[in-house]
């Protein structure tokens, strides 16, 4: 009997169209993305590496999802909606036949289709050549890389969804309660995204994502380009247990809805208890004769108005709409309640942020809301059959689709103004009272609102034309995975082109919405009009009656063709033809549009033409007077620079390469004549300028000298510039130029061909038969590298002058001493010097500004100027910076060298970037990096204090110590400044509280390494901000552990006294600071410095087993049994077991934690020792007085370890 | 006040001729419209009630030309359509309130107690606050009719009002049909042939889109009059009968079968001659067309 019925819902299934449509469109999608190489693999992976199809497939299940609710929500109910459920109580059937075979037909049916994806990879990876993709990017297809992860994440997967739509299906006998059911695990699925934004969750989110999505990302992200391709999915740990878990959730369900399952209960005809109620009201009972219907005068109007009023409440009060929203609200609230966090700490609830963060997770819920409920809205009548009536009233067409639309546009009122109220109602509680309704209002009502309107436009469009509510929700949702496809995968980004798309854009505390106002407007404009005209003349295809045969609505749409709605649907579309041309001009021509192929085209050109200019003689500038003049509201700049050249180099030189592609326009003069140049690039013209040619900015200037500059000579030359922003580029922030909190280069071209305009892929570089680019500088003791700076080519070191000038409620600074401010008109002026050399590396800031102003003395008795220029109300962390500087300059100034300048000061900056950044005795400080942290909790990490004294130190190691141009030597900047900021907060904060910014820099390093597209450097030769950062902060903060602080400290002292504020070559670089480092680390110790600066190494430590014995009153032997290994990785991330006798690591057992005075946490330890532990399983007894609790090898996690957490176990007492 | 169909004509796209040249002038007051499934009613119904084109032919109601204004007629129409559906989650008050409104009740109060008085002629009132989802077929029914009697419409197509209701609403329905004002068309179609010999004034019988009989029920039953003729065979004999006479109905009554046949002269054989009733001139007339014997 199961048989039979099993086989008869396969035989069903099998001849259902569906079933090959879903498992087609599974297979032509994962065709093309392994087709044309939109994978997640990085360059160095194989688009089929066992790992990618993998994460493919987990990504593909999600889809997978909402096919098993169209295949595993059907299979009973079908009985109850084709009425033929009546008939089965007739027949002889179990109802273990009857559920276990329609169950198991189908759910096979879902297996079948999911193996659409196999296919769909396999194909592509065999046919990828043929799309252009490089062979050499497929590596080898076997069958176990397909099945492995099918078994173990997509099975798993659809066996959830089905089992939870089947059971949904039986315990409601609803069929849209799958769209509950859906919801639900889309919620979980979210909710392990937003937990995955902090490592500290780690544990929670690999097991509460239903899809295993998160648990799958955190189990590979370490994997190496070499593992990827070689290894097979792990499942073990929490993967394991998460896979576990959601299965057994699976057959939770299943057993549930088996035993649930009863054919008279699933196929009861509905009985409504009624309930008695008594007529109390007197009503009249007039004869109805004498009310008649009135049709003259506002009866299309009031009508309008109740068909509109009925449209809401049916919205309003579908169940689904409610839970939907309810989705919604929670992540809403989860959203504005924690936000975003850096280092875990969360910001202040101000209204910028969260107008930003609605758009995470809410939108999301917006989107399907607004998507089916358009759709529900349009079909009602008809699937309600209400049409049937509804439709001979003498309303007109126009009113009955305008009601729609009205009642779906009230509907996005309410979703755009619910987050103003959670907003509100969230800052109150957290006791914030500084409530931006100007930009609330902004952002709901001009911002969020068009785009939500606009949303529905399209969709109500398509339903119009598709006049079949399934097929329509389909090509809805068809033309935004279209779009998003485009957008994300195959690197369009023309805005114009993308329905309903903008610029983006970015609420600033310091900039309010600042210049995103203008292309916001005439986007929404354009989409605005675009969308009425969709609606009005697609209403031509608006069905009304009971006749809706194909060839009868064409025949009614033609007559509509010439009616009134139509001759307007017109109008609006010449509006939207007119405000685009009006885009079109400001983004194309204007802006200068380019697409990414474009983008990488110039790049091409620019090195195949002008790469022999690298390395030319060029002379250096030895002295630069600025004169900026800055205008935010109009956001243009105008410098004129007086430099001084001087060619340092042997030869003479006859030309000067100036450049610069973020300078609207500059020129050279000389004694007051401007210089001629050639430009010397040929660009194809861009395949968008289809109204007429536009000249080619000419931003490469190859400049005559009218005398040769011969070795020695000098020469001053005045440099005009201007940076003038018009209209609105297609996108990008424009950041440097705002109406308050303008940051920008100094207005000064660059000297020279350089590297940094080139392709970096190496993928893309074969398309334009450019070589490999292996992007190493050159070697350590490279001639050109050791007397040529990292920071700017451009000079050694030069004397600084600048005036500035601004409006007048703004203040403008940039590095130097300030001379004199004067007003002169409507101009507000600035005049600094820096009386001391420093590198050509120089920015101007602009802004209206509260100041902070300190001094403090350092132990020399030199006097520093210590000041902040901030945001009026962003006091909260003042003096979390004026601390870092005041500690910093002490400590710094002790134990690396004197400090070179007389001041110190801190600019905030508005978010658009989460820098900041350190220039000669001036950091401005971006807006979102710490402004409006809230450092309430004890435990968490003071990144204001860090990232200060970070920049602080690169007054040290940046602007004493000048990299040069060689392998590696951004380490003596960035590797040192990161180190000291850890060394100075572990003095402030303790050693515990660097654990989770340990564990952070740790976790990018080793996430940094397996996204690596070309080949992991070793330490000395870094070249990627994973090793000079997070390698770099690890590896000096185990190298001082082991050599200690004195030997350390001396060092660099050392390093610091021969090089620091050299202004002649050669410039230092990463071999001197090992040379340093080398000098004062004993022999024992000399391989641990090799192991992390010569070679790429990795531990595996693990504690097994710690076990106690108590041995008297307080006193305990501890067994430790650990296991610790070594490994060596190529560049290519594959491992190498060396032999070696034994590393030093530490042992430790650990009482329980406690609090200490600040309340922060505080571990323990009663023992923590260096061993020298040798290879493979050791075990060790240690005596402890206290308790133990925890106990095992490296427990700081001071040494590179896949799997730090294994480290430390739980101690059993014995 | 008159419906004049002319010469209307309606085929689907599936090939079903539902409507074969139609012409029917449809006086006021109670117009009964008899017919088997699928003969084309609901068709003729909702080609009235604007629903649909015909493909050709013409619909006048006085000079209103209903197939092209239906703008007028609409405003004039109160229509109950055989299978309809509500919103399931509003409820009967609001909903009947709101359809009030688009039936051109523009004054509140006014709206207010006609919703009042209507849910309580169908014997809704205790129901108005549960939403619509919630009601029976005879329930919905019932809140059908209330909402074709809003604004006091001179059109009132009723297509098979009493599907689904007990024989006491059955009774209540008609009651409140009968109230109805006589400037007003009632066209109402149903299977219950008894109806329309209670209520209607003049009558029309359809079959296979074409009108078989249009005229008055005493008229119909005039023609057929003397001419109808029974016995209880043997169901064996039965296509024997067929053969030999002109069978109209059958009915089967303990065990034995009646049958029923139309004679212009005694048949003998041992039929008895009977009063003809309406039944009678339905099945006289549907027997010419199709088959009319079910067993």
């Amino acid at each position: 009997m199961f048989l039979d019925i099993f086989i008869f819902e396969l035989k069903y299934r099998f001849s259902r169209p569906a079933t090959y449509i879903y498992f087609a469109l599974l297979m032509i999608v994962t065709l093309l993305l392994i087709g044309f190489g939109n994978t997640p693999a990085s360059e160095k992976v194989y688009h089929n590496a066992p790992i990618v199809i993998a994460n493919l497939l987990v990504l593909v299940s999600l889809f997978g999802i909402l096919i098993a609710s169209a295949v595993m929500g059907v299979p009973i109910y079908r009985d109850i909606e084709h009425k033929t459920a009546t008939f089965l109580f007739s027949y002889p059937i179990s109802k273990f036949a009857y559920f276990m075979g329609r169950f198991w037909g189908s759910f096979v049916a879902l297996l079948f289709i999911s193996l659409g994806t196999l296919l769909g990879i396999y194909l592509g990876s065999l046919l990828g050549p043929l799309f252009g993709t490089d062979a050499a990017r497929y590596g080898p297809n076997l069958l176990v890389n397909y099945f492995q992860p099918w078994l173990t994440l997509v099975v798993p997967n659809l066996w959830l969804a089905g089992s939870l739509f089947f059971a949904m299906v039986v315990f409601t006998r609803n069929i849209k309660s799958i769209y509950s059911g859906g919801i639900v695990i889309f919620i979980g699925y979210l909710l392990a995204n937003f937990l995955a934004q902090d490592i500290e969750n780690k544990d929670l989110v690999q097991i509460i994502d239903p899809f295993g999505l998160n648990s799958f990302d955190i189990q590979t992200r370490y994997l190496t380009p070499f593992e990827q391709n070689n290894f097979l999915l792990s499942i073990t740990g929490n993967l394991l247990l998460n896979r576990i878990l959601w299965f057994s959730v699976g057959i939770v369900l299943f057993l549930a809805a088996y035993y649930r399952f009863s054919f008279s209960y699933f196929f009861q005809t509905s009985q409504k208890k009624t309930k008695p109620e008594a007529i109390t009201e007197e009503v009249p009972n007039r004869f109805l004769q004498k009310i008649k219907g009135d049709f003259s005068g506002s009866y299309q109007w009031s009508s309008l108005k109740t068909l509109t009023k009925i449209e809401i409440q049916n919205v309003l009060k579908d169940v689904y709409f409610r839970s939907i929203l309810l989705g919604g609200m929670i992540f809403l609230v989860l959203d504005f309640w924690i936000g975003q966090t850096l280092y875990s700490v969360p910001s202040h609830p101000v209204t910028s942020m969260l107008l930003e963060f609605k758009t995470y997770d809410y939108v999301l819920f917006v989107f399907i809301i607004l998507v089916f409920f358009t759709g529900e809205s349009l079909h009602r009548d008809k699937s309600t059959g209400y049409s049937i009536i509804n439709d001979t009233f003498p309303v007109k067409d126009g009113v009955v689709i305008a009601s729609k639309f009205l009642g779906m546009a009230m509907i996005c009122v309410i979703l755009a103004t619910l987050p103003i109220v959670v907003g509100i109602v969230i800052q109150t509680l957290k006791g914030y009272f500084n409530y931006n309704i100007g930009a609330y209002l902004i952002d709901s009502y001009l911002i969020t609102l068009p785009d939500y309107l606009q949303m529905i436009m399209l969709v109500f469009a398509v339903h119009l034309v598709v006049n079949n509510k399934f097929a329509g929700h389909a090509a809805a949702i068809g033309i935004w995975v279209l779009m998003i496809v485009l957008r994300q995968f195959a690197g369009y980004d023309f805005n114009l082109f993308f329905f309903s798309y903008k610029p983006a854009y970015m609420w600033s505390e310091m900039n309010g919405l600042g210049h995103f106002g203008e292309p916001l407007f005439w986007f929404n404009l354009y989409w605005t009009a675009f969308g009425i005209f969709l609606i009005l003349f697609f209403s031509i295809f608006f069905s009304r009656g009971t006749e809706d045969s194909f060839s009868s609505r064409v025949k009614s749409a033609k007559e509509r063709l010439t009616r009134k709605s139509t001759l307007i649907s017109y109008v609006f579309l010449v509006i939207a033809l007119g405000t685009g041309a009006y885009i079109y001009n400001s983004v194309v021509y204007v802006n200068s549009y380019f697409t990414s192929d474009q983008s990488n085209k110039r790049s091409a050109e620019y090195e195949k033409q002008l790469k022999k200019y690298e390395f030319i003689p060029q002379p250096k500038m030895t002295k630069v007077n600025l004169k900026a003049d800055l205008y935010p509201l109009e956001r243009d700049a105008y410098f004129e620079a007086k430099i001084q050249l001087v060619n340092k180099t042997d030869s003479p030189i006859d030309s000067i390469h100036f450049n610069s592609s973020s300078l609207t326009e500059f020129h050279t003069l000389l004694n007051g004549d401007t210089l001629s140049y050639r430009f010397p690039l040929k660009y194809d013209s861009s395949k968008f300028l289809i109204f007429g040619e536009k000249p080619e900015p000419e931003w490469y200037k190859i400049t005559a000298l009218p005398k040769t500059m011969m070795p020695g000579d000098t020469i001053d030359l005045v440099i005009v510039s201007k940076v003038i922003n018009q209209k609105f580029p297609n996108s990008g922030y424009g950041r440097e130029l705002v109406y308050n909190g303008t940051f920008i280069a100094g207005g000064m071209p660059d000297i020279g061909y350089s590297a940094n305009g080139e392709l970096n892929s190496d993928e893309e570089r074969k398309k334009y038969e450019l070589p490999e680019k292996p992007e190493d500088l050159p070697e350590h003791t490279d001639p050109y590298g050791r007397k040529t700076l990292l920071f700017s080519d451009e000079a050694d070191f030069i004397q600084f002058e600048a005036t500035i000038s601004t409006i007048p409620s703004q203040i403008a600074i940039a590095p130097g001493y300030l001379q004199k401010e004067w007003t002169e008109g409507e101009r507000r002026f600035f005049h600094y010097i820096q009386d001391t050399p420093i590198q050509a590396f120089f920015s101007v800031v602009s802004a209206e500004y509260e100041v902070m102003r300190d001094k403090t003395t350092l132990p020399n008795g030199q006097e520093i100027d210590l000041e902040i220029y901030y945001q009026k109300g962003h006091e909260y962390n003042l003096d979390g910076f004026m601390d870092s500087y005041k500690d910093g300059l002490t400590y710094f100034s002790e134990t690396y060298g004197n400090f070179q300048f007389r001041q110190m000061r801190l600019l905030e900056f508005p978010r658009y970037e989460g820098f900041a950044q350190s220039f000669p005795n001036t950091v401005p400080f971006s807006e979102s990096f710490g402004w409006v942290a809230d450092f309430s909790d004890p435990n968490s990490f003071d990144y204001v204090y860090y990232v200060t004294a970070h920049e602080l130190a690169h007054q040290w190691w940046g602007h004493q110590i000048t990299p040069n141009y060689t392998r590696g030597a951004n380490l003596i900047s960035e590797a040192l400044a990161e180190y000291s900021a850890l060394i100075l907060t572990e003095r402030k904060y303790g050693k515990d509280n660097m654990k989770r910014f340990l564990k952070d820099e740790l976790d990018d390093y080793l996430r940094g390494r397996s996204n690596e597209n070309k080949k992991e450097n070793v330490f000395i030769n870094c070249n990627r901000p994973y090793q000079w950062y997070n390698k770099g902060s690890l590896i000096l903060y185990g190298l001082r552990d082991l050599i200690g602080n004195q030997a350390i400290d001396s060092a660099l002292y050392k390093f610091n006294a021969e090089f620091g504020l050299k202004t002649t070559p050669p410039f230092p670089g990463s071999s001197d600071l090992y040379r340093h480092l080398a000098a004062y680390t004993p022999d024992s110790l000399k391989y641990y410095l090799d192991d992390t600066w010569n070679k790429i190494t990795l531990y595996d430590n693990k504690a097994d087993e710690v076990k106690a014995t108590k041995v008297a009153e307080g006193e305990y032997d501890v067994t430790i049994k650990f296991r610790s290994q070594k490994l060596y990785a190529d560049s290519a991330g594959e491992e190498s077991i060396p032999s070696y006798d034994g590393d030093f690591i530490d042992i430790g057992v650990f009482a329980a934690e406690d609090q200490d005075e600040n309340g922060r946490d505080r571990v323990n330890p009663l023992y923590l020792q260096k061993y020298k532990i040798k290879p493979g399983e050791t075990t060790l007894t240690i005596r402890v007085k206290g308790e133990p609790v925890k106990a095992g090898i490296d427990p700081f996690n001071k040494l590179i370890d896949r799997a730090p957490d294994d480290n430390m176990i739980s101690v059993e007492i014995e | 006040m008159e419906l004049i169909i002319k010469n209307l004509s309606k085929t689907y796209s599936n090939g079903v001729k539902a409507l074969n040249d139609i012409s029917l002038t449809i006086p006021q007051g109670m117009f009964g419209l008899l017919g088997p499934n699928g003969a084309g009613k609901s068709t003729l119904m909702r080609t009235i009630a604007t629903l649909q084109d015909a493909d050709s032919g013409s619909i006048f109601l006085d000079d209103i030309n209903v197939l092209e204004d239906k703008q007028s007629v609409r405003e004039r129409l109160g229509y109950l359509p055989q299978d309809f559906g509500l919103y399931p989650r509003i409820n009967a008050e609001t909903m009947l309130d709101h359809i009030a409104q688009m039936k051109g009740i523009g004054h509140k109060s006014e709206r207010k107690e006609l919703v009042s008085s209507l849910l309580q002629k169908v014997n809704l009132f205790k129901d108005r606050k549960k939403g619509l989802g919630t009601f029976s077929g005879g329930m919905r029914q019932r809140f059908g009719i209330a909402q074709a009697l809003v604004g006091n419409p001179s059109l009132i197509i009723v297509d098979e009002p009493t599907a689904g209701l007990d024989p006491s609403e059955r009774n209540r329905f008609y009651n409140l049909l009968s109230e109805i004002g006589e400037n007003t068309i009632v066209i109402l179609s149903t299977h219950i042939v008894e109806d329309v010999n209670t209520l209607c004034s003049n009558m029309a019988i359809i079959c296979q889109g074409e009108v078989l009989m249009h005229g008055k029920p005493k008229d119909g039953l005039a023609s057929v009059q003397g001419k109808i003729f029974k016995k209880a065979i043997d169901k064996s004999e039965l296509d024997q009968y067929r053969k030999d006479f002109h069978v109209i109905s059958t009915k089967l009554i303990e065990g034995k079968l009646s049958l029923r046949i139309e004679s212009e002269t005694e048949p003998g054989n041992g039929f008895e001659a009977v009063p003809a009733d309406l039944e009678d001139v339905y099945f006289s007339f549907i027997s010419r067309k199709v088959d009319p014997i079910t067993i």
